[in-house]
């Protein structure tokens, strides 16, 4: 053994050690912490699963961990701005929020998000650093925000109404005119909504990779060109003719369990079998996905720069990323959303539970398509707005 | 008044004092609020906004629409069947119908119009229906359930109005006279009552008439998506990232306000038109018109009890897909699994506020400046969405949104006016002579009402309260506002449930929110009994 390795396993051990005494002082801070969770609250998986990690910090680490339920991201990302704008650079009413894309974006770019700190928690060691966990809509998180878990664009049908579902953007379009007033998609800029656009948009451009660039006006209107003339040959083939959307892929979800739709969507690929499993869904529904792949991304919780409880929302987030949390998470009779940690290190009874699956879950294996770069989100919604926002 | 005039001093500011922390902070508040919209590039903007025209017409459609069927309904009614067997009949169903918030009744006509609903359901029985036909029942472009909804919704109120009004005023004489010269029913109320009262009734139609303009909620569940209507436009804009966006909201409340301007100003045109061609009796009697067949009060009352029906069934549904008419089985399971937390929320909030408003009232209606009384009902015919941004506005600076006692205070802004209107009427008809009588045997002003008034007004204090309670219920925008989705509320969850997802739990939080105010009412009448019962003029 030379010296220099010796130097190297003391600086190791001296870092970790410095790191851990580092997190125990945090987790001493976060004791007896309120920790406001602003984050979506439009499934009750979601919100379930939400109470069960809360209470299990709690008993654990005493943090008191409240879920705000929120309908969109971008009021929070409004109430940190109004915050910081009135001065309030401490005590923020936002100690923790569940985002990705563009909303990091805004929230990074402004100098609003606390951090680096999210790869400093002991469970980054557990993250699969294969998954796009170190970007987020090609913006890179810096540590700045911590995966949460992943997700992939994935359609649902009933098999007794639709047995053979489109399996491409121009499928898509036929199958719309086959069933004049039966398909529709969330109106933007809900965020199932701009997915749907964008999944099109991949398909339908000449050339996808400009789309991993920042927007530019002239690459917009070239590349979302051919994407106009398709939605206006969609359009009239819609539900109420495209005059009017769902407000949401929970309402579509609704409307197919009625037969009102015969296609819905999601971003969870265990959805479907747990609508089936709550009896929002008939039995016969079922999850597929596009020939050439969805797109597919990694979601994260952040920290506000004038957040309260910083030491706690960083504990909780590191129980969001522990094996036990995420596996339960993954559970398919739990919530079934996708884990961001590596397998491999993962004990193997646990590996039992994230291979389990419910009828209605997606069986087949859809390739991954990665999300445009962030700000393509906001210029095409806003584009979408001006064209089919009002009838 | 003289009597106590020389000792009032101080008790005039005493009883302003809590008038003045509800309304005083709203100054700064509005102001800050709607500067963003002094600003002509803001304005045109807005002029330039794809979604406005579309989202103002479908706010003018269901204001006005739904104002002008409330009215006609209980006009007619009130013309119809006052007096008779009817007219009391439907007075003792009003207090039900009432206390049916607004979000939870628009949750239940969703349930009975939307495409999937309950009617769909029966004619596809019939017709052999395998899938919801494509009607636009519900989230029409136009507004028109929207509009349907307020009007069935509204014209409760106002019959409850009228009723309070008629009881009021000793109609039954000018009615004993009319008839007794032969006037018919209908000539009678044209000639002679519907001058008397109108102007009685104005500002209430003007209440609801801004309730139609601003109302957030029940737009949301039942009125378009693409674009919604402007209150629901602005809530999107001023919540917006976009500092832009934001001032368009300011300007786009300010729109709001000139329309209510405009259609007050309508109002008292109309009734200006009226005075100077009044139809002069001619002495021609006409017959009394067969209208009678005319059964109006049987689908407004249905309308309630199918909504509360459907909404119990929902909460109790298992498998219930479209054609059934049916669901499969029903559990508990949905109220098993339920959660109480908005429950408990709503509770000790609208405790909180209609309690603290209570003495508040009190005094002010013993002591405050009557004249000013006009002022205090400015919430009730003002769009809620300036009021509730100002709110917000004032309470940023001062680091108290999302707390609760800012949430308890924005609520009070509401719950204060309605309880005025509850009590100024007993208030005002409580015989003075009672309290000279006290104070002459050397009670102090203050002891006089603590010891004759304010238990003999026992029962018109308590019908305050559970009013007070219900209107904090209710309260959607300043709950979502100041309360920075911290607290949820049956009625917040409620809305936000009805974006999609399950109806089941979106039942059960909508019978939570029936389920509150009728249990206050029930309650206040109770108590009101039991501390009456061995005093026979307070039963």
């Amino acid at each position: 053994m030379n010296i220099s390795t010796l130097v190297a396993i003391s600086l190791t051990l001296g870092i970790s050690t410095g790191a851990s005494a580092n997190w125990s002082k945090i987790q001493s801070e976060a004791k007896g912490q309120t920790v406001y969770f602003n984050a979506w609250g439009g499934s009750e998986v979601t919100n379930a699963y939400i109470i069960w990690a809360a209470k299990e910090v709690k008993t654990r680490y005493g943090v008191d961990v409240r879920h705000v339920k929120v309908s969109s991201t971008a009021e929070v990302v409004k109430r940190v701005q109004t915050e910081m704008a009135a001065g309030r650079d401490s005590n923020g009413s936002v100690d923790l929020l569940w985002l990705n894309g563009e909303h990091f974006q805004n929230l990074k770019n402004g100098g609003l998000l606390f951090g680096p700190w999210a790869q400093s928690l002991p469970n980054w060691g557990l993250v699969d650093l294969n998954k796009p966990v170190r970007s987020d809509f090609s913006i890179p998180t810096e540590g700045y925000e911590s995966p949460w878990g992943t997700a992939q664009l994935t359609f649902i049908a009933d098999r007794a109404q639709t047995p053979k579902p489109p399996r491409s953007t121009a499928d898509f379009l036929a199958f719309a005119k086959a069933n004049p007033g039966r398909v529709s998609y969330p109106k933007l800029p809900d965020f199932h909504g701009t997915t749907f656009i964008k999944q099109m948009l991949m398909e339908l451009t000449s050339n996808p990779a400009v789309l991993q660039q920042p927007v530019t006006p002239a690459a917009f209107a070239s590349a979302t060109k051919p994407l106009w003339s398709y939605l206006d040959q969609l359009h009239p083939m819609l539900w109420r003719d495209g005059k009017t959307f769902p407000a949401s892929a929970a309402e579509m979800h609704r409307m197919l369990g009625d037969g009102e739709l015969k296609l819905s969507l999601t971003f969870n690929p265990n959805e479907a079998a747990n609508l089936i499993a709550t009896r929002q869904l008939p039995p016969s529904a079922y999850s597929f996905g596009f020939a050439g792949g969805t797109i597919g991304n990694v979601h994260f919780v952040a920290i506000p720069v004038n957040a309260r409880a910083k030491a706690g929302a960083q504990v909780f987030a590191n129980f969001l990323l522990s094996a036990e949390a995420q596996i339960r998470k993954a559970d398919i009779s739990v919530w079934g959303d996708g884990t961001v940690l590596d397998i491999k290190q993962l004990p193997t009874t646990s590996k039992m539970r994230l291979l389990k699956t419910a009828p209605g879950a997606l069986t087949e294996a859809v390739p991954t398509l990665p999300e445009p770069h962030a700000s393509w989100v906001e210029a095409l919604e806003a584009e979408w707005l001006k064209r089919y926002g009002a009838s | 008044m003289l009597l106590h005039g020389v000792k009032l001093g101080w008790r005039p500011w005493l009883a302003g004092l809590p008038v003045l922390l509800i309304f005083g902070p709203l100054l700064p508040g509005l102001y800050w609020a709607l500067i963003p919209a002094v600003d002509a590039a803001v304005w045109q903007a807005l002029w330039r906004d794809g979604q406005w025209p579309q989202a103002l017409r479908a706010t003018l459609i269901s204001a006005v629409l739904g104002t002008v069927l409330a009215c006609g309904l209980a006009t007619l009614l009130a013309t119809l069947h006052y007096p008779g067997r009817l007219w009391w009949t439907l007075q003792r169903r009003l207090p039900l119908l009432l206390s049916l918030p607004h979000a939870a009744f628009a949750v239940g006509l969703f349930f009975l119009l939307a495409p999937s609903g309950w009617l769909a359901r029966a004619l596809a029985q019939g017709l052999g229906w395998t899938s919801p036909p494509e009607w636009i029942t519900v989230q029409d472009p136009y507004g028109l359930s929207l509009a349907l909804a307020l009007a069935v919704k509204e014209s409760w109120f106002l019959l409850w109005v009228l009723a309070s009004v008629l009881g009021e005023q000793a109609v039954s004489r000018q009615m004993a006279v009319a008839r007794s010269m032969g006037y018919s029913r209908f000539q009678t109320w044209q000639l002679i009552l519907w001058p008397l009262l109108l102007p009685r009734l104005v500002w209430p139609m003007v209440a609801v008439f801004a309730y139609g303009l601003s109302v957030v909620d029940m737009a949301i569940i039942l009125g378009p998506g693409t674009p919604p209507t402007l209150a629901v436009l602005i809530w999107h804009w001023l919540t917006d990232p976009d500092p832009a966006l934001q001032a368009r909201g300011s300007a786009a409340s300010l729109v709001l306000l000139l329309v209510l301007g405009g259609g007050a100003l309508m109002l008292r045109g109309l009734w200006w038109l009226r005075q100077r061609y009044r139809p002069y009796p001619t002495g021609q009697r006409k017959p009394a018109a067969a209208w009678r067949w005319l059964k109006l009060h049987i689908p407004l009352v249905l309308t309630g009890y199918a909504v509360v029906a459907v909404l119990l069934l929902w909460s109790l549904a298992q498998s219930w897909f479209f054609p059934a008419l049916w669901p499969q089985a029903l559990s508990l399971q949905s109220w098993q699994q339920a959660n109480w937390a908005p429950f408990w929320t709503t509770l000790w909030l609208g405790m909180a506020a209609s309690l603290l408003c209570l003495p508040a009232v009190l005094i002010w209606l013993e002591w405050g400046p009557q004249r000013l009384n006009t002022l205090l009902y400015l919430p009730l015919i003002v769009p809620a969405l300036p009021l509730v941004a100002g709110q917000y506005a004032v309470l940023l600076p001062l680091r108290l949104d999302g707390s609760a006692v800012a949430l308890v205070w924005s609520h009070l802004l509401w719950v204060l006016p309605y309880m005025v209107m509850m009590l100024i009427g007993p208030y005002r008809a409580f015989d003075g002579r009672l309290m000279t009588c006290a104070q002459a045997l050397g009670c102090s002003p203050w002891g006089a009402c603590l010891r004759v008034k304010w238990p003999i007004l026992l029962r018109p204090i308590l019908a305050a309260l559970a009013v007070g309670f219900a209107v904090s219920v209710a309260q959607y925008l300043p709950t979502l506002f100041v309360g920075g989705g911290r607290f949820v509320t049956v009625t917040t969850e409620a809305v936000a449930l009805s974006a999609g997802g399950n109806r089941r739990v979106l039942a059960v939080q909508a019978l939570l929110q029936i389920a509150l105010p009728l249990a206050v009412f029930g309650l206040a009448a109770l108590l009101s009994y039991w501390f009456g019962r061995h005093r026979k003029g307070l039963r």
